[in-house]
């Protein structure tokens, strides 16, 4: 069994704390096929480890920004 | 009572044949990025008047939508959040 693993950076605005941070990498961290996530306040995006037979950088984006925040596509590396 | 509702969403003045619920809700708000988040969401639903009492954690909703519709629409935030009940029209 082979994984797809790729990486994504997604551009999140609208977080302003600690608090908004963890609730997306928890929320994102729960789907199915993400393995890692992890969020920055500082440089305001999201970097998701995923499995792209499971997930696209558009499903993933779509998660966040249903959550209530901005969320743009960085650039992937494949 | 002084309302922080605008002007143009006020319905004091206008009875309403149709009933309008006007719900509580509490949501673990922390701070603005939160409640903008809880604002997009709720936008997002549409066909709702809300106020947020982010101090509080409160929103209070006045929906067509009903309660479950609502409660899942503030738990797509990833929040806690739960109904803590009608609220009166004032």
């Amino acid at each position: 069994l082979t994984m797809e693993a790729k990486s994504i950076a997604v551009v999140v605005e609208g977080m302003t704390c600690n608090s908004c941070v963890q609730t997306i990498e928890q929320h994102v961290g729960k789907m199915n096929g993400v393995h890692n996530v992890k969020v920055s306040l500082e440089e305001k995006n999201a970097v998701i480890i995923y499995d792209s037979k499971l997930q696209t950088p558009g499903t993933l984006q779509e998660a966040i920004h249903d959550m209530g925040f901005d969320a743009t596509l960085a650039d992937s590396n494949p | 009572m002084v309302s922080k509702v605008p002007h143009r969403y006020s319905v004091r003045d206008t009875p309403r044949t149709s009933y309008r619920g006007k719900h509580e809700f509490f949501v673990d708000m922390t701070c603005e990025g939160c409640s903008n988040a809880v604002t997009r969401v709720l936008h997002k639903l549409g066909g709702v008047q809300f106020d947020i009492d982010l101090p509080n954690k409160k929103v209070c909703i006045e929906s067509e939508h009903n309660v479950d519709t609502l409660l899942e629409t503030l738990k797509k935030t990833g929040k806690n959040a739960s109904y803590l009940g009608e609220k009166s029209a004032q």
